[in-house]
């Protein structure tokens, strides 16, 4: 099994609006980037994979326009594409590209330009889900009100409000919890200079003079959408350990897919899955990530997480999942102040998805910053420990796909 | 190779206009039949890689409601978004990294829910082709033929040569969407014209199809089959933007080609392979595939099609199966015919079957002119 | 780490559109058997032979067995309440879905409040979503026991099944 590691990293800005850049600019910034912290040139990249989600931006196969922007003619090209996950399967691509011995020296980017889109935020791409689901059910009387009640109440958040609901019921846990996650998020995205939505001084009773957009979230908790791109190099180890002072190495990947569980599946049939929260394809992934990565104790031995959670009430439940903290109990952990960058068990330093949503890029980027925490580059968010082992995570589809990714300071034996 | 990976197992669908079935059926009916023709269990597989497009199938994250139905529940999964061919290429790393031994591999397009080659606009580049909109793969085609048959003086009757071969080879292909075994050239050159010289015949017809492969690390290999076939040698590479390359001459495809041959050890390909399995979307690109994989030099394509070189019972036959002229289910195609380069080898390809096939070759392709290449080269047992 | 540019000048922009609207879809007849119940005010699930469990509406691939949902289950018209989103008072010009608007159109009355639910009918491992009707918002929970609410007529159309009520007390 060959050791492989991040050697560098790139992101762009991230903002509602980047129009100073077209796509293929804004995608180059990244790599451009990443390459740069490297130090690599562009020659020396032996494959690229790439990865967004084509739906939103309206250009089919993106990579194979912009490939020019960012040196790939002339090299293999892979296109993965997995739903808001994208970005951590962009990243694990990278990851078996050069531990499986075929290329030393990948570069895996992701990326999301929602402003092209000319509806509003993201509904662009997330319309067709639903207008490809309805389509045929509304043919056979669906009516309007019930397609207005299930796809506008929901809004931006949807699929996650159901799962919202359920963890609260499971674990008494309150808006207000939720309240403080987001102010926190808000606070630490203001230490980072890549993001979207930055809040210096956010508290929670900021985040509670938000409208409520579908009880129990508000205009606070959602996540928002950004253009931005993210890159990492990824390197076998003797490139490694020639070119990086710190490379964060890649120790356990999963990405275990569940069941759908949340819409009608496709042609209206109903999903096997009874509580969202639930999520036995996180739990599975954890597992396995930790086997791969000799991890026993996470609560232990995990010193930061990057959880992809664009909702407050998702980093209680994938916390958990992750096994960071007993079933229902992980909303405590926050009272506490344990998951501030300072505290014992530092939950998404960065500010995460909830203040930064370049939908194909977000799990990219949780995998990302998970690398420069065990690198020792997060500059202002960086978590004041040593930092073996960071654990990265990412959802998407019906929050059925996961991917766990855990980085550390050295290499698997 | 570092280590030892081999197709187990395989299957696909009969390739049609329009599939009297759902994605969903389709691709649960090819999974179980693939795991039926592997002999192992859906509990045997560690890894499923799935490959289809968001904008072919209509909806974003096209594989959330197949995850079931190829046999993904609670497996390590991921979807390329791009031909079977290198969704094989992602399963074939996933196993050569040690962290996976089975791979279940699947690919599936059905083009009645919305045109291939109008999708093929929205590839384009969208700040100047798609302002202009004159372009599509279609046309874009026409151009790289105009300018292949020009600078190498090959005329429309080599086109129709190829698309005669194949499609009269297909007759012998139970799977595949478009046989005609009594096929002449004045019929190809008599058939509707779309952009010259590209014409009914000489382009693939779009189809409904789906495709599934099962590949395992040598140990696990040896215990599921006495007939494996070994991946040898695999080279991808993708070629600068259509405008912004040569457009008569597959430069991608050579390098991938090479890359293959390296790491499969030949030096000599038309002497070392028994058969060629290769995407041709347009019957020219049949021709440059020829030039581009080395079995002649720059410009001489015409000249394998003249003497009946690349025919079925020629020195080195080329996509006995009738290729992607035959039948053509986008992103299943590449893995049809790597399906097929591996029924060549184990001996079961029926109607179709070369003698004696040791080592084979299969070719996929993505994108407005073959932009992108990949390429394995497989080998027997012996 | 790289290079963050202090101006952003804006950059020229064109149109382009995706015609969404244009594409086929093939569907199972599997809706067809699930209005036919509603048309009895039955409420129909799919069976899997190999782990027994019934997913409403009915679908085809169990995913845990790998097998095709062959039984077919009428599950209970009483279940209960697993999940639930209470909207804020609907105003006009605040909701608007696919380009049509929810108030101005007809479709829901303005300063109404909507509770889109998942709901577990007895004897069904599936939720079904649909409305909570009839009930103020302040008293819906999980847990709730509810009761299909129907159509006068039905007509055979997924309209049939207007939404669950609360169960009254003592039933």
């Amino acid at each position: 099994m060959r050791n492989t590691a991040i050697i560098g990293c790139g992101q762009t800005k991230h903002s509602s609006r980047r129009r100073d850049v077209n796509l293929a600019e804004l995608v180059e910034e990244a790599v451009y980037n990443a390459l740069e912290d490297a130090g690599l040139t562009m020659d020396e990249v032996d494959a690229f994979v790439v990865g967004n989600m084509q739906g939103f931006g309206g250009v089919a196969q993106p990579e194979q326009w912009l490939g020019d922007w960012i040196g790939a003619p002339g090299k293999p090209v892979l296109r993965i594409a997995t739903g808001g996950t994208t970005g951590g399967s962009v990243g694990q691509g990278g990851y078996y590209a050069v531990s499986s011995g075929l290329y030393d020296k990948v570069v895996a980017v992701a990326w999301e330009k929602h402003s092209d889109s000319k509806e509003p935020g993201a509904t662009m791409g997330l319309a067709h889900v639903g207008i490809a689901n309805m389509f045929h059910a509304l043919g056979y009387g669906l009516s309007l009100k019930s397609l207005i009640a299930s796809a506008g109440v929901g809004a931006a958040a949807g699929v996650a409000v159901y799962q919202a609901r359920f963890y609260m019921h499971r674990s008494g846990c309150t808006m207000e919890h939720f309240d403080m996650v987001a102010a926190r998020l808000r606070r630490n995205a203001a230490k980072n200079k890549y993001a979207h939505l930055q809040w210096p001084n956010c508290k929670p009773e900021d985040i509670a003079k938000t409208e409520i957009v579908a009880y129990p979230f508000r205009y606070g908790h959602v996540c928002p959408a950004s253009d931005g791109a993210s890159a990492i190099v990824v390197a076998s180890q003797d490139v490694a350990l020639k070119k990086c002072k710190k490379p964060a190495w890649f120790k356990g990947v999963a990405s275990y897919s569940d069941e759908e569980n949340q819409l009608q599946s496709e042609n209206y049939g109903g999903v096997g899955v009874l509580d969202s929260s639930e999520q036995m394809g996180a739990r599975v992934s954890a597992k396995m990530a930790y086997k791969q990565a000799g991890i026993i104790d996470p609560r232990k031995e995990i010193d930061v997480a990057e959880l992809y959670t664009p909702f407050p009430s998702q980093e209680f439940i994938f916390s958990e999942k992750m096994g960071l903290f007993d079933e229902g109990q992980a909303w405590k952990a926050t009272e506490a102040g344990e998951t501030e960058i300072e505290g014992k068990m530092p939950l998404t330093p960065s500010g995460g998805v909830n203040a930064t949503n370049a939908i194909g890029s977000s799990a990219l980027q949780r995998i990302l910053e998970a690398g420069l925490q065990v690198m020792g580059k997060a500059e202002e968010h960086q978590v004041p420990k040593k930092v073996r082992n960071a654990l990265a995570h990412g959802w998407g589809g019906n929050t059925n796909y996961i991917t766990v990714t855990v980085l550390g300071d050295s290499p698997r034996r | 190779m570092v280590k030892k990976v081999a197709i187990v197992g395989y299957a696909q669908t009969h390739h049609e206009r329009d599939m009297q079935k759902t994605r969903e059926d389709m691709v649960f009916d090819v999974s179980r039949e693939a795991l039926a023709n592997a002999g192992i269990l859906r509990e045997d597989v560690d890894t499923v890689i799935t490959a289809s497009t968001d904008f072919l199938d209509g909806r974003t994250i096209s594989n959330v409601f197949l995850s079931m139905a190829v046999g993904a529940h609670l497996k390590d999964e991921s979807k390329v978004e791009e031909d079977g061919a290198m969704a094989l290429h992602y399963a074939l790393m996933r196993i050569l990294t040690g962290n996976h031994d089975i791979a279940l591999v699947e690919a599936h397009t059905q083009s009645t829910t919305f045109n291939p080659h109008q999708i093929s606009f929205y590839t384009l580049d969208p700040l100047f082709d798609r302002q202009i909109g004159l372009l599509n793969d279609v046309s874009a085609s026409a151009i790289q033929a105009n300018m292949y048959m020009n600078a190498y003086d090959v005329s429309e009757e080599h086109l129709a040569e190829v698309a005669v071969k194949n499609l009269t080879n297909a007759a012998n292909n139970a799977y595949v969407q478009r046989k005609m075994p009594d096929l002449s050239i004045e019929e190809v050159l008599n058939s509707k014209v779309y952009y010259e010289p590209i014409r009914e015949l000489t382009m693939s017809p779009i189809s409904d199809g789906a495709c599934v492969l099962i590949i395992a690390s040598e140990g696990a290999a040896r215990e599921i089959t006495d007939n494996p076939v070994w991946i040898e040698g695999v080279g991808s590479c993708q070629d600068g933007y259509l405008r912004d390359k040569d457009l008569k001459s597959l430069d991608s495809l050579k390098k991938a080609a090479n890359d293959a041959y390296e790491m499969a050890g030949i030096k000599d390909p038309f002497v070392e392979l028994d058969v060629a399995e290769v995407s041709e979307r347009y019957a020219h690109e049949e021709l440059m595939i020829y030039e581009a994989l080395g079995l002649c030099r720059e410009g001489k394509g015409k000249v394998l099609i003249e003497r009946e070189v690349t025919d079925i019972y020629g020195e080195m036959p080329v996509n006995p199966s009738g290729g992607a002229l035959a039948a053509d289910p986008i992103c299943a195609t590449g893995l049809v015919r790597v399906v097929e380069a591996a029924k060549q080898i184990r001996g079961e390809a029926n109607g179709c079957q070369i003698p004696d096939v040791k080592r084979a070759l299969a070719h996929g392709q993505f994108g407005i002119c073959a932009q992108k290449n990949i390429v394995y080269v497989l080998g027997s047992e012996g | 780490m790289g290079y963050i540019k202090d101006e952003r000048p804006q950059t020229m922009m064109v149109d382009g559109d995706w015609q969404i609207g244009a594409y086929t879809y093939k569907a199972p007849k599997l809706v067809e058997e699930f209005v036919a119940g509603l048309k009895e005010k039955k409420i129909i699930g799919s069976l899997c032979m190999g782990c027994g469990k019934v997913i409403v509406p009915p679908r085809r691939v169990c995913g845990r067995c790998h097998r095709m949902m062959e039984g077919r289950q009428v599950v209970s018209n009483r279940g209960t309440v697993t999940s639930f989103i209470v909207s804020p008072p609907v105003k006009e010009g605040k909701m608007i879905i696919f380009g049509i608007d929810a108030v101005g159109s007809g479709a829901i009355k303005e300063g109404s409040v909507i509770i889109p639910a998942f709901v577990r009918f007895d004897g069904s491992d599936a939720n079904v979503g649909t409305e909570i009707l009839n009930v103020d918002a302040k008293d819906v929970y999980v847990g709730m026991r509810v009761e299909a609410v129907w159509e006068e007529k039905p007509q055979g159309m997924l309209s049939d099944l207007l939404g669950v009520e609360p169960l009254k007390d003592g039933e």
